[in-house]
Order: structure tokens, then sequence, then C-alpha cells
């Protein structure tokens, strides 16, 4: 049953990652005032980007190069079996959430390591932006992590989630909208594959199938903050949890996509300067935690 | 069988006195090396029966009167804590020694006279440190293990290395002599003379009990003296000048092994025989936490490959010394299954960083090796031209940043999933989550650097030779088995925390590949990393050959062969958390300030010195000042 329940998790984030990027996109045209692409675009890019060959630079690093993206979308898929979506099956076991937290950690270094694999100079500006949020990403989701971890007592998803609401976690749960938002590499943030200014970043060289699966390997790991975002707040069981799961996760998209949409970008110093806010903020909601509140 | 013990110390002894012996020092370094590997395997096989019954073996040597007996005999003994640093010592000895056949070859003569004498001595006294079973004779052993490395260390013969070699000497020395007044103390006042481990954990724990002055006393040398070896932040500086100058093996060695030295005397003591104290172990977690923060901050700014690994060195001390507090803190406060679970996590992380830091060592050797440079910059793109190397230093690199399956992560998660929870512990693990982050990050830069990145100017290298690549992929290949399997370390280390006398049974984890768990699981997480593999290689098989064409460069002609320098990593990170750098500059400026007053002292005593008369007075002065501070109670 649960292996069952498992393959419908997968089968449906496989479908719906870039579907929600298609919504996405067509929410930003609208409010740009623009027609955009209808909501299967992602989905129509990817198949075709799946049908051309791909191409690797001559001097790069293939063995590494070719595999990051694989290896990014393999980690994030894998995550989706220990973070219950659609149905709230998953495999559970003591301390779970840090493998979470690793797996998307290693898509992260993967694609970084392809980058710098790449041997365009765009590629490692790109590579070097991306560590340089994910180290401020880090320090700030570490104090989440142990905000809940003291409040509920244990590290594993099962127990962690939908979570008791008190005020420690409350603010490190505003704190962890905003760093969805950030991790998520959304526009003020997009910038290790900031479009105009490096061309994709790490992603540059990237061209055909192993394209399709560097961005796949994004559009999962948006989806996979997302639905640990609404773990904390759905109901576990009980028939509802597909339903609200599923009208949440566009609800989701509108507002963030929104505010995608009246954003420019930030410079790096800008943005990392925003996550040791951010952090400062955790740190707070683990005093008052260990406070006992 | 229990004449094993002395066979690693007939071999390293034969070693040294033909690599004595022999005029001509090449040879004789092959000898030396080649003699010390044996003595390695038979290292490995001590320690192999250590897991399993304890070997016992006494040596009378002299028959001196009165004031020397207590050196009249020696006693060496291995239990399964000693089993444990025992396997460390011997496949990393035997890895280094291997290399080192090869690796010394484009060493002049003369640098390598030096080294044919001391290498072997110096894998034999960390041997005897390990397997001595008294007080005293450990503390001869390891003031001679100094020594022998302090000669390694300075084996170049270059201005730096000498002075490196001078600092670490004068640091350790200092730090061994708060050990030798906490030895002093514990023989004279507590347990008598010839008093061995197994009476001393009888009566030690009794004495601490009634005297804990005397308990605070010894514990606080004892942490300094160990702090010091083991290179806990605030008395590390010695470290990062001194194991890049030694030969690429023998840094190996000092890293991965030797600064195990001092974690080996804090289980000894303070799990066996002193009473598990929370306070002793919380100091101890607050050092851990300091470690690691200023140890991977300053691995940041590194642009010399193996200054680059000594600091990362420093702050893997931490992880490890981070698990001794915390399963300390946790017993004493009652945790005691997850405090065991932290004890064996610190076991296996020195084991892991055994490992991973040996290997990265001997990559980083083998680089210096072919292109005859330790700067980051002058490297890249060796990966096609030394692809063993390469594979070798990018498994280190991802078991080091702790990317699941491999061994790195499973003895983080060990110690995340047992500091995290508890509220005093929390701030500590949640460093140690930040710091696997920028320890990633460290190595992504060693490795691309050095690996994938264009090169300032082409290199033409080749692959290192047989005896060089083949300890690397050896250390590569253990850090895999013991990432997918690690209940094959973690069976003798659960036993090993159990003859401590802390109750952890192994049923009490479920061991799966790259996780460790407390109680049962429902479904095995084998699937989680079985999962990522079978994707990958569908994937990779199903997109098949990948066609080449030139680097795209948006329309550009020049060909961009730019490459982003080593000290270009990472600077707005390191800009906006500047202050760490500014603190420590601070504290540094400050030590400085007060050894130049201690320096100016000194020097306006010594000229009072050349008055004869002044002098004499000063010193009657000094003695009737120490004789009535020290000696009023005892006279």
């Amino acid at each position: 049953m649960t292996w069952v329940a498992l393959a419908v998790n997968i089968l449906f984030v496989l479908f719906y990652a870039p579907l929600m990027d298609g919504i996405e996109r067509q929410v930003r045209a609208r409010l740009q005032c623009r027609k955009g692409p209808p909501i299967t675009q992602t989905w129509w890019d990817i198949l075709k980007l799946l049908r051309r060959p791909p191409v690797a630079p001559e001097k790069a690093v293939r063995p590494i190069f070719n595999l990051a993206p694989l290896v990014a979308f393999a980690a994030l898929l894998t995550a989706f079996i220990l973070v219950p979506t659609l149905l709230p099956h998953s495999i559970t076991f003591w301390g779970d959430l840090i493998l979470v937290i690793y797996l998307m950690n290693s898509a992260t270094l993967a694609l970084v390591f392809g980058g710098f694999a790449s041997q365009n100079p765009y590629a490692h500006i790109g590579a070097d932006r991306e560590v340089n949020i994910f180290l401020v990403e880090e320090l700030a989701l570490a104090f989440v992590i142990v905000t809940l971890a003291i409040v509920n007592g244990s590290l594993t998803i099962e127990k962690l989630f939908p979570v008791q609401l008190k005020l420690s976690v409350a603010i490190a749960l505003i704190a962890f909208v905003v760093l969805v938002y950030i991790a998520s590499a959304r526009i003020p943030f997009d910038i290790p594959e900031a479009e105009p200014e490096i061309v994709e970043g790490a992603l540059i060289e990237y061209s055909g199938s192993q394209l399709a699966f560097a961005k796949y390997a994004i559009y999962l790991k948006r989806l996979l903050l997302f639905s640990l975002l609404l773990n904390f707040v759905l109901p576990r069981n009980g028939v509802v949890r597909p339903l609200l799961f599923v009208i949440a996760l566009p609800i989701l998209s509108i507002i963030y996509a929104s505010i995608e949409a009246y954003c420019g970008r930030y410079r790096v110093t800008e943005a990392i300067r925003l996550l040791k806010r951010i952090s400062i903020v955790t740190m707070i909601s683990w005093v008052i935690a260990i406070a006992g509140w | 069988m229990n004449q094993a013990i002395l066979w690693p110390v007939y071999l390293s002894v034969i070693g040294a006195v033909l690599g004595w012996l022999i005029p001509r020092k090449k040879p004789a370094a092959f000898i030396a090396n080649l003699l010390t590997a044996f003595a390695s395997l038979a290292i490995c096989i001590v320690a192999y029966r250590g897991f399993f019954s304890e070997l016992h073996f006494g040596l009378r040597l002299f028959n001196a009167g009165a004031p020397l007996n207590l050196l009249n005999s020696v006693i060496f003994h291995v239990d399964k804590l000693s089993a444990v640093f025992l396997a460390i010592i011997g496949v990393l000895g035997f890895c280094a020694s291997i290399y080192g056949l090869s690796y010394l070859g484009h060493y002049d003569e003369e640098k390598l006279a030096l080294y044919a004498f001391h290498y072997p001595l110096f894998i034999l006294s960390m041997y005897l440190v390990v397997v001595s079973w008294n007080l005293i004779w450990f503390i001869v052993f390891w003031e001679l293990m100094t020594l022998f490395s302090q000669f390694l260390v300075v084996c170049e013969r270059s201005e730096r290395a000498i002075k490196a070699g001078y600092k670490y000497f004068c640091m350790t020395k200092a730090g061994a002599d708060f050990l030798l007044l906490a030895v002093v103390f514990v023989t004279l006042k507590a347990v008598g003379l010839h008093a061995d481990y197994g009476s001393l954990s009888k009566l030690l724990p009794v004495y601490f009990a009634e005297h804990e002055g005397a308990f605070a006393a010894i514990t606080i040398a004892l942490l300094i003296g160990a702090c010091v070896k083991a290179a806990v932040v605030p008395l590390h500086s010695w470290l990062p000048d001194a194991h890049p100058e030694a030969p690429s093996n023998v840094s190996a060695l000092l890293s991965g092994v030797m600064i195990k030295m001092p974690i080996y005397l804090m289980f000894r003591f303070f799990l066996t025989f002193a009473p598990v104290s929370a306070t002793v172990g919380l100091i101890i977690m607050v050092l851990a936490a300091l470690t690691l923060l200023f140890g991977v901050m300053y691995a940041l700014i590194q642009t010399d490959s193996k200054r680059l690994l000594a600091f990362s060195s420093v702050e893997q001390i931490g992880y490890i010394t981070l698990g001794l507090g915390a399963g300390m803190w946790l017993i004493a406060m009652g945790h005691e299954s997850l405090g065991a679970i932290a004890l064996v996590a610190a076991l296996f992380h020195t084991a892991n960083h055994a490992l991973y830091k040996g290997l990265l060592f001997l990559v980083a050797g083998s680089v210096l090796f072919r292109t005859g440079t330790r700067l980051l910059d002058r490297l890249g793109r060796l990966f096609s031209k030394m692809p063993l190397t390469a594979v070798a230093a990018l498994v280190g690199t991802l078991s080091i940043a702790g990317i699941p399956p491999l061994n790195g992560f499973v003895s983080k998660w060990m110690l995340y999933s047992t500091t995290l929870m508890q509220p005093q512990t929390s701030l500590f693990g949640a460093i140690a989550l930040v710091v696997s982050a920028l320890t990633a990050a460290v190595f992504v830069k060693f490795f691309t650097t050095i690996f994938t990145q264009p090169p300032e100017k082409e290199l033409d290298v080749k692959e290192v030779p047989f005896t060089m690549w083949a300890p690397q992929m050896l250390l590569a290949l253990l850090c895999i088995t013991f990432g997918i399997f690690p209940f094959l370390s973690l069976r003798p280390l659960i036993s090993t925390v159990n003859s401590l006398g802390i109750a952890l049974s192994r049923s009490d984890l479920s061991v799966y590949p790259c996780v460790v768990i407390p109680g049962t699981a429902n479904l095995a997480p084998i699937v989680v990393i079985a999962l990522i593999f079978i994707i990958t290689l569908v994937l990779a098989i199903a997109i098949g050959k990948v066609q080449a064409k030139p680097v795209w460069t948006c329309g550009n002609r020049d060909m961009l062969n730019l490459r982003l320098a080593a000290s270009a990593y990472y600077q707005r990170f390191r800009k906006e958390f500047g202050f760490i750098y500014e603190f420590g500059t601070a504290v540094q400026n400050l030590i400085e300030g007060l050894w130049q007053q201690v320096r100016l002292i000194c020097e306006s005593y010594e000229r009072l010195s050349y008055r004869l008369n002044a002098m004499l007075t000063g010193a009657v002065i000094i003695l009737l000042l120490m004789v009535i501070l020290l000696g009023g109670k005892a006279l």
C-alpha cells in the first residue's frame, strides 16, 4: 500500500513540477499585462529539450559535467519519498529531516560542480554566487530546524508535521516562508542564474536533455520546498488532505509569482544581507524555543 | 601471542637504524618506508586482535634504584579503545608509507637524512603512546612523538619549515608540560607510583569523588595539554604552519593520526579515570564550537592547498570533540543512550577524518609531486591528466562535505541527531550543521581550482606512479565502504563504548547505508540511496553520448580562458561575515602585544642579570617567593 502511495506521490510531483512553473509564468504574464504562454508551455519546453542531443564543451571535465544535472535531479526526486506530498505516505525514520536537507544540498552542490566543470567563466561566476547564497541560507535554515527540533523533541518528519503552534515556531515559520522564496531562486534572488547578466550562470553550457534535467531539478526543488511548507499547516491524514494539497499549491504559486512579478534583481551582497537578517530572526526563534514558548 | 605487541617495535626500530646507517639517503628512505609499511601492517594485526581479546605484555627494562624504579618495567596493553586508535594508525601509516616510496624520490639526498631516521620512529612513538599502560611511560612516549614529528616537519630545511617546526615544538612542549603536571599530581597524590591504567580506573574516580579541587586542577591541566596537541581553537595556531611544511605523507599522518592522540587521551581520562562530568562536557563542547567556526572560516580564505587542508583539520577536530563533549554531557544528564551514540559518533568521525583527510593530503602531495606547486591559482584542469588522483580527490571532497552515502555523512548524521534535540546542546548542533555547509564550500574550492578550472597556463603532467595512486584509491574505497556499510566500523565502536562502561547494545541502533538510527524504522532507508543511484544511472544511459563543441563565448570571438582566482571564491560571503576575521585578527594582535610585553620584562631581567649581585638577589627573591607560595604547606 505504502509503495503504491509513494509511486502516486512521485508521479504527481513529476507531473506537477513543470506545470507549476507554467502556472507561475501565466500569473507573472497577467500581472505584467501580457498574454503569456499556456500553462502547459514548460512541459512542452522540457519535452522539446529531451529530444535534442546534449552538447558539452570540448575541454569540459566530462564525467562531472555530464553527471551533475542527473545527480541533482535524482537527489531531489528521491527527497520526495521522504516528504509526504499529495498522499500522506512517506518513508519515515528517525531524523529523516536532516537527510532531506542534505539531499537538497547535494543537488545544489551537484549543479555547482557542473558549473565549475564546464570551463565557461560565466558558469564559474554563477556557481560561485550559488555557493555564496547557499551558505547564508544554511545558516538561517539550521536555526529553523533547531527550533522545530526543540519544540517537538524530534527530527522526524512524521512527528514534526503538522506543527504545534507556539510563538517560537510561528516566528520560525515566517522566516521559513521567506527562506522558501529565496531558496527557490525566484526573481530578486535569481542571482546564480541571472539570465540577462551571466546568461543562466552555472547552466550556461548545458543543452538538450541535460538542460532539461537541470531545469526539471530546479522545478522539483521549488515543489519540494512548497511541500515542506504545506506540511507545516495541512492536516496529516484524511481525505481532505490531497484535496487541500492540490488547492493550496496553486495558491502558493500565485502568491510567490506575484511577488516575483514586481521585483528587479538583488545584487549578491544585498541578498546576503537580507539572509543575515533572516538568520537573526531564526536565532531569536531558537532562543524563544529554549525559553519554552 | 601477546608477543605480537612487539612486532611493530622491532620492525620500525630496524627501519630507523637502517635509515640511519645506509649512507645513500634515497635507498635509506625507501627501506625506512618499506619497513614502516610492514610495521603498520603489524599494528593493524595488533589492533584486530585487540578487538577480540585484551593483549597484555610486560617488559622489565633495568634494575634501577629508588628514584628511577618507576621506570623499571614497561607494560603494554591493548584494549578496545586502544585498538580503535591502533587501527587508525595502522591503516593510515600503511598508506602513507607506501605512498612515501615514490613520493620521497623528488627530495634531495641531504634532506632525506632526517626523514629516513625519524619517520619509522614517529610511527613507533604514536603506537607506543596508545599501547602504553602506565601514565609515566605515556608521557615519555608523548614527548618522543612531539620530538620525532618535529624533525619531520623541518625535514625540508627551508626557513619557513624551520620556523614552523620551532613554533610547533615550543607550543606542544608547553602543552605537554601541563600534561606532565597532571600526571605527576595523579601519581604522587592519588594513586602511588606503580599504578597502571587498570588500577587508575578503580582508584581515581574514588579519589576524585572526595577531592573536587584536585579534579578541577587536573582536568584543566589535561584539557590544556590535550587541546594544544589536538589544535583546539585558542591553541591551534601551530597546526596550519607546521602540517603543510612536512612531506605530504607525513602531513597526512600528522593531520590524520597524530592530532587524534589527544582525543585518545581524553576518552581514556574523562570516561574511565574520572566520573563523567557535565561541566567538563560543556567546556569541551564550547571549545569544539569555537574550533568548528574559526577552523572553517579560516580554511575558506586559504589559497595554498596544504594550508587549506590543515585549517580544515582544525575544524574537523571540532566535530570530534563536539561528539565527545556532547556524549559526556548527555550521559551526565541521564540521556545514556543518546550520549553513547554521540561518543560512537566521535570515534567514528575520528576514523573517518583519518581516512579522508589522509586521502586529501596524499592528493595534495601528488599534485605537488607532479606540478611542483601548492598554490591553488597555479593549478587547474588536472582531471583529465591525473584521472585516478582526481577521482580519489572527488571521493575525499564529497565525504568531507558530508554528502550521502559517504562516511562523513554517517558520523555527522549521528552527531546532529544526538545534539539537535536537547535545548542545551542544540546551539552546538546548529553550528555543526552550518559548518558542514561551509566545509562543502571549502572543498568545492579545493577540488575545482585544482581539477576542473582552466589553468593559468597549460600544465603538462601525467598520472602519479602506482605506489602513489594505489594508497589514495585504497583510502577512497574505505571512505565509500564505511559510508555504505557503516556497521563494519560501528560494531567494533559500539563494543568499544561498551567497554568504557557505557551501555549501548547493537540492537539499539538500526544501521542502514548512510544512516544510523536509534530504535527501529519501518522501511529500510536503503531505498533512498538505491534510488539516487538507479535514477542517475538510468538517465545517464538514456542520454548516451554527448557531443563536443567549443565553449560558448556569447558571440565573442576571443576564447574566454578566464579562471576564478582562489582568493575570489565566496568573496561576498566572506565580506559580509568579515567580523569573524576581524575578531580573529584582534585576538591575534592582543596576544602579540602581550608577548611583546613579556619579552620586554624578560629582556630587562636579562640586562639586570649581567650584574652578578642583582641577579643573585633576584634569584633568591624568586626562590623565596616560590617556597612561600608552593612549598609552605607541604614543608
